[in-house]
């Protein structure tokens, strides 16, 4: 099985997450010597290629890998880091690198000139490191560990231009929101440990893990009754990890203040990779959910979804409705998961990474040129407002290109990787709910509204963007007018943009159920499949998409816009549903007037109580060193005195006088004589 | 008749001045007076004391020796009040209390 190359997977796929770390330090080391990022580009494609070869090829579709050596001991328990190489992970790992390798050649041109991008490189080489760790690792604290690394590198991605204060204030938002997610996944990470005893991934959740079979004959073991409450708990808590870093609502509110990183970094960070690795753990974890858990898992992604695709419209950054695209898109993943078609769910993964890391970069050329006009023209504007913009596609026909092809594969248009991916995932979600009866049909109905609201929204974005005309048009002269993205930039949007046509993942441009991923993964979710919902629901969602489309053209190119700009219900989507001021009036000013009254409490009643202590014993310290000095030392001192007057008065007698001393002599004598006479 | 008790209150009387002397007087010839009238108190006592005694005259001898005592008593005396006063350029006692404590 490994003709293909010299060095076995494990190895191959060690080196490919150990390169970019490499680069990583060597960058670290280099500083401002080295900015050019080849050294990151070097590591990157190597780590494409290997992963491709060496990695991908020999595993997908045979069995699983695994390696482990042992990290370290604590009494009887031995923890142990190590590879596992199943179909999922070497995926994970291989769209990771696939998407990384255009997004390091873009930034080459996009962060050009930027004063800080041996920094960039480092941070980037770090994501990538910690992003291919991830998605390989055996242990969940190994998991655990890389997850927090993602972070830390978005953290550091979003913060990257630190002297905005915009971006510090979102880095800071991202942090913490992905403090209380991480918190759910250490709090799972201990239930599974404590009830089960184990956290290696195989033993856990593999086809003969705990979670699953069990080892009965061999080693005694019991399959992890499903039902129990701390199963509902540790699905739950998997869960808010997977909220947090996947932006679930309502923990999605820093995703949209992530944009203020770089964009090439939004694309691979906060578009394909990293946020998708919240959904890639649900996956992996996917046999410890019970019904409780995924009916939830379900009900927040639909909510998910809809808020994002909602929010998506009334944006005017450009680079935001991407973001809310992203987090309704995830949405459709994490109802995936739910409804229990998690391969759906990781197809859509695949395709969706591809098509919004174009996306993104597309956005970004277009927001580069757009800085370049503004700074050759001197006006002042946002270069991100799409507003501002408008004629583009004359300008820059390539980028125009790239973008409609991946707005297309967005809005799930028949012959993209969208559609199929989609479509897969609303289908399943009828036929899960037409198995459920009932009340469950509002998912599906969502989901469909969802997907009509994307093409609309998307179909804005364009139309505004590249259609009509250019809102600058009175300060475009021969020399001074957007130019074409450099070769460079466009290059690996025009590799991207053929991923995202059908023949990448499937042969049959229609049938979702004949592409390589769900045929690999086949997950076997409870619910029969229905031959007219593989027919009806396409039709619905295509139609419905050109007619979303159309209502777009109409409105933002043929300028018969009907709605005003005030109206509550587009103040209310472009404000993100008040969430951001939600969050600001309960849980920020509730954890400062909280703070306010800790803060009173500790200085009015403990350091009162303390005061008051203090000023008691004070006192009577005084009272004793009273009773001390006068009456301890006084009854000393009147000893001492009265002995010393005692002294005093017969000392007088000595004074040398032998008279008086005769005198003296004489008297007693005198007396002893009288003492004799009277006796 | 002048009998043995007014020799006794003579010598009483003697004997009482000589001590005021010793005790009062501001000068140390005056105290070596008094020391002498009080050694001839004692003499006088012997002397009465003696006509009980008329085989040995024991009292009469005595009462000789005692007076070539004192004499030699007082030339010590003087002898040393003399050195005194070289020492101290007084003779007055009070001026002379390095016993005192």
């Amino acid at each position: 099985m490994n003709e293909l190359s010299p060095i076995s997977p494990s190895v191959a796929s060690l080196l490919v997450v150990l390169l970019p770390f490499l680069a990583c330090v060597v960058q670290a080391l280099l500083g401002r010597k080295s900015i050019s990022g080849n050294i990151s580009l070097i590591a990157i494609v190597s780590s494409a290629l290997l992963s491709f070869f060496a990695v991908f090829l020999p595993v997908w579709g045979n069995s699983p890998m695994a390696e482990r050596i042992t990290w370290f001991t604590i009494g009887q328990t031995s923890f142990e880091v190590g590879l596992l190489l199943n179909n999922l992970t070497v995926l994970m790992q291989l769209i990771v690198c696939v998407v990384a390798v255009p997004v390091h050649i873009y930034s080459r041109y996009y962060m050009k000139g930027d004063s800080g991008i041996h920094r960039y490189w480092m941070y980037l080489s770090l994501f990538c490191f910690a992003m291919l760790g991830l998605s390989i690792s055996i242990n969940l604290l190994q998991l655990y560990v890389f997850w927090e690394l993602v972070g830390f590198a978005s953290y550091l991605m979003i913060g990257f231009w630190f002297t905005r204060d915009a971006a510090v204030q979102a880095n800071k938002k991202a942090f913490l929101i992905n403090r209380i997610g991480d918190l759910g996944f250490l709090i799972g990470i201990a239930l599974v440990y404590s009830h089960v005893g184990t956290l290696d991934i195989v033993a856990l959740f593999d086809q003969t893990g705990r979670f699953v079979q069990g080892l009965t004959e061999t080693g005694g073991l019991q399959v992890v009754q499903k039902d129990n409450t701390w199963v509902t708990l540790a699905g739950l808590a998997f869960f808010l990890g997977a909220m947090a870093k996947s932006a679930q609502f309502p923990l999605h509110v820093w995703l949209p203040d992530a944009m203020e990183g770089p964009t090439s970094v939004s694309s691979l960070i906060h578009a394909a990779t990293m946020v998708a690795a919240g959904v890639f753990l649900l996956c992996t974890v996917f046999p410890l959910f019970n019904a409780t858990s995924l009916l939830v898992i379900t009900a927040i992604g639909t909510i998910t979804a809809l808020s994002g695709a909602v929010f998506a419209l009334a944006q005017y950054d450009i680079k935001k409705i991407l973001a809310f695209s992203t987090i309704s898109q995830l949405g459709f993943m994490i109802v995936g998961v739910g409804i229990g078609a998690w391969d759906t769910a990781l197809f859509h993964l695949a395709t969706h990474a591809f098509f919004k890391c174009l996306l993104f970069l597309a956005a970004g050329a277009v927001i580069h040129e757009m800085a370049h006009f503004k700074a050759q023209t001197n006006l002042d504007f946002d270069p991100q407002d799409i507003r501002n913009m408008g004629g583009l596609r004359r300008y820059m026909p390539k980028t125009y290109v790239c973008m409609s092809i991946a707005a297309l594969a967005l809005a799930g248009f028949p012959l993209t990787s969208g559609y199929l991916s989609k479509d897969s995932i609303v289908v399943s979600a009828y036929e899960w709910a037409s198995t459920a009866g009932g009340f469950y049909f509002v998912i599906p109905v969502t989901l469909i509204i969802v997907s009509l609201l994307t093409a609309f929204y998307i179909g804005r974005l364009i139309f505004k963007t590249f259609f009509g005309s250019f809102a600058m048009q009175s300060s475009v002269t021969a020399h001074n007018r957007p130019h074409e993205a450099p070769a460079g930039m466009w290059w690996p949007m025009s590799v991207l943009s053929i991923c995202c046509f059908f023949p990448v993942f499937g042969l049959h441009p229609l049938a979702y159920h004949q592409t390589w991923i769900i045929q690999t993964f086949h997950a076997r979710p409870g619910f029969t499949e229905q031959e007219t919902a593989h027919l009806i629901i396409p039709i619905v969602l295509t139609v419905g998409t050109l007619l979303a489309l159309l209502l777009g053209w109409f409105w933002y190119v043929k300028n018969r816009y009907p709605i005003s700009q005030q109206n509550r219900w587009i103040r209310f989507a472009n404000r993100q549903g008040y969430l951001n001021e939600f969050n600001e009036l309960v849980f920020i000013k509730g954890t400062v007037g909280l703070s306010r009254l800790l803060y009173a409490f500790d200085r009015h009643v403990v350091d009162g109580a303390t005061k008051l202590f203090t000023w008691t014993t004070q006192q009577l310290a005084r009272l004793i060193h009273w009773f001390d000095a006068n009456i301890v030392d006084g009854i000393v001192n009147w000893i001492a005195n009265g002995t010393y007057y005692m002294g005093h008065l017969v000392r007088q007698v000595q004074n040398g006088q032998l008279q008086n001393y005769l005198g003296f002599a004489l008297t007693i004598v005198i007396l002893g004589i009288l003492y004799l006479i009277i006796k | 008749m002048i009998s043995i008790t007014h020799f006794l209150i003579v010598s009483a009387i003697i004997f009482c001045i000589g001590v005021y002397a010793i005790l009062a007087k501001r000068n140390a010839i005056m105290i070596l007076v008094g020391i002498e009238l009080m050694i001839n108190a004692s003499i006088l006592n012997f002397v009465a004391f003696a006509r009980y005694d008329s085989v040995n005259y024991g009292g009469q001898v005595f009462a000789l020796f005692a007076i070539v005592l004192a004499a030699a008593a007082v030339a010590v005396g003087l002898a040393i009040i003399l050195n005194v006063y070289r020492h101290y350029k007084t003779i007055d006692p009070k001026n002379i209390n390095e016993l005192k404590d």
